[in-house]
């Protein structure tokens, strides 16, 4: 599976961790179609669209991002959560979403989202 | 002869000895002469079975049957034949005008329960006796003697006063709530009814050795002996006698052979005591205590007087124990109501009902409600419906299983609040083990558990913001290890900038995560520039920016001046930067950093990562805007963020 052309919404609100990702998505053949560095912002481009695959920072400022990934998982858009707590931080509704830890190291990254795009597809297939 | 054997045969062991008494030396005369008269009433007098006597003749000679015979002791049978005068010298004074008056009218006296008061071998007793005296017809029908039948009835009563006595002590001292009190009332009352010198209440502890008088009643002059003594030799066997329970008589000093040292005689001289009573009460084999008489004149002590101490004695050392207890049981409730008030722990008891009886200060403090508006209420009103289903299962599990229940409960106070008590609960039982409520004691944990929640978060948030340095570290690493750069200059690019993320951070460390103002994190980022001259002027209000945009900032000065130093004005001796920021309207941040007589600029073909960074992380952080412009005269930055984002504080 390749994920060349993959488009990728980037929920990230430190900047320089959103840039690093942005490079490592880009070395994987992903463009990163928009980056959300608020909650609000996050929320516009959750329900805009344009995305193949969101990569969502559990935490925004301080406020959990779970909303947003409601919102995603309501609009069944495949997304990986991003994530410095370790796996106690994603919460028992999201537990079959792709985790990915910071700092990133690419393959995990591409692994986390290739198991959201891949569980989507055999969700949407099923 | 036998008409002698006739009216004495039949007669018991009296009717012998007067058949073997010579009376011929008498007045009566030969027992041969005596009338018919006489034999028929002495042949019926014997042949009673109760107490019967005849008084014969001007002198009322005495004459009695067996029963009789019982009743006189060790005057028996001396007194047999002696005129009446004689042998009831004591009462004649109250019997001889009975005898004439039998006598001179031919009548019959009958007596109930009357007193005569006694007075034998010294001693003066009270006598009740229940007596008839017949008039017998000799004859010439004259009334030639008395046919008398009596019976003691002083036990019977004494035994009725005893019993009404005891009442009204009874009834006195089980109102009476206090020691003393109990003693002068239970003394008064026996004074009340015996005439002795002394009557009082002692205590004794066998071990210490001594003795304590705690109350006594005294008259006829003697002396209150009321105090604490060490236990003396009372005399041969006496002490024996305390020390197993048994009563003490001693009826006259003078001639008691227990008393004849003279060191035990002594002090009964020390304290008048010429006769004495004492009835000890022995418990757990120790005297413990003693009822005593003391009188100063010799005294036959009745059995009534003893009996009467025995049942006082026990009575007294029954309701002093009592007393006692009580006082006890109110000063350690007292203790313990003391704790109870004022105890930080919850404490409350309730029914099997889960009514509330009682709670201490703590509970309606937490609760945030007095007392009587809590008591008598269920524990329902003050818990959600499954806290109540939680106390129920609770009370079940302790009525089934008995034991301690630990649980935590959500309690709600008056005034809405959510609390969390830990509680302990134990079923309250009565003598025969029945439960009848519970207590519980319980301690408000809300506080704890919350700080253990927030201690929980901070642990995970510090553990987020690790990470997320981590993040930011690996960023700039992998930003100034761009492939193609020179190796040195990267390192030293990614050393300096590793140093300025250091320095915000130590910088908000010191601000507690508060923020830090601008101008302070303008000369941690950029001030070393300025260390030889200012050459960066650095011009602004007071603002206080968030952590956030404070790490950005820094980070974006950083960058700034690096590449000032490197390329542009900083470059050159007259170059000069100015930093300045305001408040613009509309509630905005602007700052610019200006820089000129610099080289001359050029815009880079391919922009680093440190434009890159601060054209980004200032707008995503600021929420704001950042634009760089390379102008003639030198690079210019601008930054322009709504103040609520980049200083809460300062926005309004």
């Amino acid at each position: 599976m390749t994920l060349e052309g993959t488009r990728v919404l980037v929920v990230e609100d430190e900047a320089i961790i959103a840039m690093t990702a942005e490079d490592m998505l880009e070395q994987i053949g992903c463009t990163v179609a928009r980056v959300a560095a608020t909650f609000a912002e996050a929320m516009a481009a959750a329900d805009e669209g344009g995305f193949d695959v969101a990569l969502l920072d559990i935490n925004l400022n301080g406020t959990p991002s779970h909303p947003v990934a409601e919102r995603f998982l309501a609009l069944g858009t495949p997304f990986v959560f991003a994530t410095g707590y370790g796996s106690a931080g994603r919460g028992e509704e999201f537990g079959d979403v792709p985790l990915v830890a910071k700092p990133y190291r690419i393959e995990a990254l591409a692994a986390a989202i290739e198991a959201a795009l891949g569980s989507h597809r055999e969700y949407r297939s099923g | 002869m036998p008409e002698l054997r006739s009216f004495l045969s039949g007669g018991g062991q009296t009717a012998e000895l007067i058949r073997a008494k010579n009376w011929a030396a008498t007045p009566l005369g030969d027992i041969r002469t005596w009338p018919q008269s006489l034999r028929s009433a002495l042949s019926i007098c014997l042949r009673s079975a109760g107490p019967s006597a005849i008084f014969w003749g001007d002198d009322h000679l005495f004459l009695y049957n067996d029963a009789w015979a019982a009743m006189l002791g060790d005057r028996h049978p001396s007194s047999l034949g002696l005129p009446a005068r004689e042998v009831l010298s004591d009462i004649w004074e109250t019997l001889g005008p009975q005898f004439r008056t039998v006598i001179e009218n031919a009548e019959a006296v009958n007596r109930v329960d009357a007193l005569l008061v006694r007075n034998l071998g010294g001693a003066t007793f009270d006598s009740y006796w229940s007596y008839s005296m017949l008039p017998v017809a000799s004859e010439d029908g004259t009334i030639g003697g008395v046919l008398a039948q009596a019976r003691n009835t002083t036990e019977k009563i004494m035994r009725g006063r005893r019993d009404a006595l005891m009442l009204r002590l009874a009834d006195r001292l089980r109102l009476v709530s206090d020691e003393e009190e109990l003693l002068a009332a239970a003394v008064e009352l026996l004074a009340g009814e015996m005439d002795v010198g002394r009557i009082g209440y002692a205590e004794a502890n066998e071990d210490k050795g001594v003795i304590s008088v705690l109350h006594c009643a005294v008259r006829h002059g003697m002396r209150d002996v009321c105090g604490e003594f060490p236990i003396p030799k009372f005399g041969d066997s006496i002490n024996d006698d305390l020390h197993a329970g048994r009563v003490i008589r001693i009826e006259d000093k003078a001639t008691d052979k227990r008393l004849a040292d003279p060191k035990v005689r002594w002090r009964y001289d020390a304290m008048g005591v010429e006769s004495a009573l004492v009835v000890p009460i022995v418990s757990g084999a120790r005297c413990q205590a003693m009822l005593f008489a003391h009188h100063n004149e010799a005294r036959i002590w009745t059995a009534h007087e003893e009996v009467l101490l025995r049942q006082a004695t026990e009575q007294i050392w029954r309701e002093l124990s009592r007393v006692r207890a009580e006082t006890a049981l109110r000063g350690s409730e007292e203790r313990y109501r003391r704790i109870f008030e004022q105890a930080h722990d919850l404490i409350l008891t309730a029914d099997l009902d889960q009514i509330i009886t009682d709670i201490n200060p703590a509970v309606a403090a937490a609760i945030g409600a007095p007392r009587e508006e809590i008591v008598g209420r269920s524990i329902r009103d003050f818990v959600s419906e499954k806290g109540f289903d939680q106390t129920t299962g609770m009370l079940r599990e302790k009525i089934e299983h008995g034991g301690t229940t630990h649980h935590t409960l959500d309690v709600v106070a008056r005034s809405g609040r959510m609390m969390q008590w830990e509680i302990n609960s134990t079923l309250t039982q009565d003598k025969e083990g029945r439960p009848i409520g519970l207590h519980a004691i319980a301690r408000d944990v809300t506080e704890r558990r919350r700080a253990e929640e927030r201690q929980r978060l901070l642990v995970n948030e510090l553990n987020h913001r690790v990470k997320n340095t981590l993040a930011l570290v690996q960023g700039l690493a992998l930003q100034s290890f761009k492939q193609g750069r020179d190796l040195d200059e990267a390192r030293a690019a990614f050393q300096d900038r590793l140093a300025a993320l250091a320095a915000a951070h130590d910088m908000l460390t010191r601000e507690n995560w508060e923020g830090a103002t601008l101008a302070q994190l303008a000369q941690e980022a950029v001030g070393h520039h300025n260390a030889r001259e200012e050459r960066i002027l650095i011009r602004g209000p007071d603002l206080v920016l968030s952590p956030k945009a404070a790490v950005s900032l820094v980070m974006a000065l950083h960058e700034l001046g690096t590449n000032a130093a490197k390329y542009g004005a900083l470059s050159a001796p007259a170059g000069r930067v100015t930093l300045g920021w305001r408040v613009a309207e509309g509630e905005r941040l602007q700052l610019e950093w200006r820089e000129r007589g610099g080289p001359a600029v050029t815009a880079p073909g391919q922009r680093g990562f440190g434009f890159r960074m601060i054209e980004r992380a200032l707008a995503s952080d600021l929420a704001g805007s950042a634009r760089i412009a390379f102008e003639p005269e030198g690079l210019v930055c601008g930054i322009d963020a709504p103040l609520a984002e980049a200083a809460p504080r300062a926005a309004a």
